[in-house]
């Protein structure tokens, strides 16, 4: 894997860019809990090469001022894509990156070739509620993210430092790390928030209907975030779209069963 | 030196296990607690306690903003400040204030205020906080990470439409008019004094130094922990050549009673009631992303202080909230005393005092507000008297040296 930052739009924006693997080109857009080469980034760079590109506000991704609305996010990516020259590419997007590739399919249709959403976020079910994520306590974020509470990853996020809570001694390395892993957290989740706040509902129902390449709405069984039943409103519009439920797996199913998400992509792009 | 009495028009009669049972006095607070007939006698005996507060002596009245909660019933304290204009001859109303970020368009807010200005006859402060995430973020939906520049844009709007002699057109990012042309305008000019209500964040420092903003640090912390932002805010106004007290404002729960068992008798439980039960605030509505801006999160952290939100906290008693300063209690010179070391080691020219608070009842909350405002007040009014105070309005009583009015 190799990791580099590339200006975009004159330098308004430096975007951190994971490449990795080999073959045709692979778009992956990641979710509210950022971007890391993980298990299933590295099974999708056998065959393919995986580009994914951290979206400003998030790491050290920069720009996310010049960005108000989801409009704004679609067409800075739209730029992003055109100076990679990348066109008629597989598009995979999880959670906030799974609303971004669905806006962004219905947007330039014809720009991919095929649309893998892993329980996105960009709908709005009064009946079933997508959870308020930005109050929720992290323990009760954690069961909601992860299908198994006792996961490594789960008990990171239950037990991660939060600003209004946490001690630190800044004279201390652990003390800066700490300071930096909030702050990066606070600029990353009020990022989130201009495209999720107060309702994950920016007009997506509207424009749905154009993502008609084939592809893939996979939902973690579990998802405490944006429950399993979105999965069929999704797929009443995208009709070229296939729905696989993943048992034992929650909002992170990416990070939770990577060789099952792999293998639905692996089958979905050899069709 | 000016000294005001707040209130926040709490609802008093939350019950008793209100803390054990429900997860926030704020967003999500059981609507099924509130009840009509009890918010008739709450209003009602709230507008007479900030009449009697006007009556006895106070300098000024303020009354603030909040939605969705029973901790403080006045989503429009525009309506409470209406009817004090009626009801009081002299004192300055002082509306603490309007979320300006919250009112689309925003010259609601310039229309309310100018209203306001005129009934009164010059005595209105406008006030412009940001409003707490409760209100803002949760209540009214406003993403955080905006909220700061909605509001930039909105006091802007607003004090133009004020001061702009012409119609203008003003082309925003979040508020677009082809017309602004306020009728009415205020009566003071060429506006009313701003105050902002600030609960520490270092922004808020800056704005009101480089637009000549009063700045009012609104907590229930105490001074102790007052100590600490008003250092922070006077070594960003020095550092402008600013050093004027009544730049500055301070507020503060104060009872006054003739002994420690009177004191405790009287006032420990509404104390513990306001403590307890006001600020059970769930810390998820306290503190979302982007409402606290990279630079205050990074100086907090700095800093090593925390707070925001209580819930989940142990219960405090009356006696350790008296040792940690939340609240000034004691005889008229006890409290008097105190309350002159915080106006000095805080560098305040106006002392907002809280004389009802939690579930103190009518009768005791004009005792205290007499008691205050006859035996306390008049002992502090000297203190300042190099400085001039230019954030006053025009034609608001100016009470200083002149003590307390009879009986």
């Amino acid at each position: 894997m190799n990791e580099r930052a590339i200006p975009v739009r004159n330098g308004r924006f430096e975007v951190d860019l994971l490449e990795g693997g080999s073959g045709d080109p692979l778009l992956f857009l990641h979710g509210v809990s950022g971007l890391e080469w993980t298990p299933l980034l590295e099974r999708l760079s056998v065959g393919h090469t995986v580009i994914a590109p951290r979206t400003p506000g998030f790491g050290e991704s920069t720009g996310t001022e010049n960005l108000d609305d989801i409009h704004d996010l679609v067409f800075f990516y739209l730029d992003l894509l055109d100076q990679l020259g990348l066109h008629e590419i597989p598009l995979v997007g999880h959670s906030l990156g799974g609303m971004f590739a669905a806006e962004l399919a219905a947007t330039q249709p014809d720009r991919f070739s095929h649309v893998t959403l892993v329980s996105p976020f960009g709908l709005w079910d009064e009946a079933n509620p997508v959870a308020d994520l930005f109050s929720m306590a992290l323990p009760d974020l954690a069961r909601a993210m992860y299908a198994n509470e006792k996961s490594e990853a789960a008990v990171a996020v239950a037990t991660a430092p939060q600003a209004r809570m946490t001690e630190v001694d800044p004279e201390t390395e652990t003390g800066q790390a700490t300071i930096k892993y909030l702050v990066d957290r606070a600029k990353s989740m009020s990022t989130a928030a201009k495209y999720l706040w107060p309702i994950p509902n920016r007009g997506l129902a509207k424009r749905l209907h154009r993502v008609r390449q084939p592809g893939l709405v996979i939902w973690g069984e579990c998802d405490g975030i944006v429950p399993p039943v979105y999965a069929e409103h999704f797929a009443a519009q995208i009709t070229n779209a296939t729905v696989h439920i993943v048992p034992d797996a929650a909002h992170m199913v990416v990070d939770e069963q990577p060789q099952i998400v792999a293998g639905l992509i692996d089958r979905l792009l050899s069709r | 030196m000016k000294i005001e009495m707040f209130h926040l028009c709490p609802y008093r009669d939350l019950p008793e296990d209100f803390r054990e049972q429900h997860h926030s006095v704020w967003v999500d607070v059981p609507r099924h607690l509130f009840d009509g007939e009890i918010a008739n006698r709450t209003y009602n005996q709230t507008l007479d306690e900030l009449k009697y507060a006007a009556e006895v002596g106070y300098d000024g009245i303020c009354v603030n903003e909040h939605h969705q909660n029973a901790y403080g019933l006045m989503p429009s304290p525009n309506i409470m400040a209406a009817a004090m204009s009626r009801e009081t001859e002299d004192v300055a109303i002082i509306v603490m204030g309007n979320s300006i970020a919250l009112y689309d368009p925003p010259i609601r807010v310039a229309e309310e205020f100018a209203m306001l200005d005129c009934i009164s006859g010059g005595r209105l402060v406008a006030g412009f906080p940001v409003g707490s995430a409760m209100d803002t973020a949760f209540g009214y939906g406003v993403n955080p990470a905006t909220l700061r520049e909605k509001y930039a844009e909105a006091e802007e709007l607003i004090l133009r439409a004020w001061e702009e002699d012409d119609v203008f057109a003003f082309d925003g990012k979040y508020t677009q008019l082809r017309y602004v042309n306020l009728w009415p305008r205020p009566l003071q000019k060429p506006r009313p004094p701003i105050w902002v209500p600030g609960a520490g964040s270092i922004e808020t420092w800056n704005t009101c130094i480089e637009k000549g903003h009063l700045y009012a640090y609104l907590s229930y912390s105490g001074f102790k922990r007052g100590k600490q932002v008003m250092d922070g805010f006077w070594k960003v106004a020095r550092a402008a050549g600013v050093d004027n007290p009544y730049h500055a404002g301070f507020l503060q729960l104060v009872c006054v009673a003739d002994n420690e068992q009177e004191l405790h008798d009287k006032y420990a439980a509404h104390t513990e009631y306001f403590f307890n039960k006001m600020l059970h605030i769930y810390p998820g509505f306290a503190d979302p992303p982007g409402y606290r801006t990279i630079d205050t999160i990074r100086a907090g952290l700095m800093a090593q202080t925390t707070s925001f939100g209580r819930a989940g906290q142990e219960e405090s008693t009356f006696d350790e909230l008296r040792d940690a300063g939340n609240v000034v209690a004691g005889t008229p010179g006890q409290v008097a005393d105190q309350l002159e070391q915080v106006i000095n080691d805080l560098r305040i020219g106006h002392l907002m005092i809280l004389n009802q608070f939690g579930s103190i009842p009518h009768d005791l909350a004009k005792e205290n507000i007499r008691r205050t405002a006859q035996e306390v007040v008049p002992k502090l009014r000297h203190l300042w008297p190099e400085y001039e105070d230019h954030w006053w309005p025009q034609n608001a009583v100016v009470r200083d040296n002149i003590g307390a009015m009879p009986e």
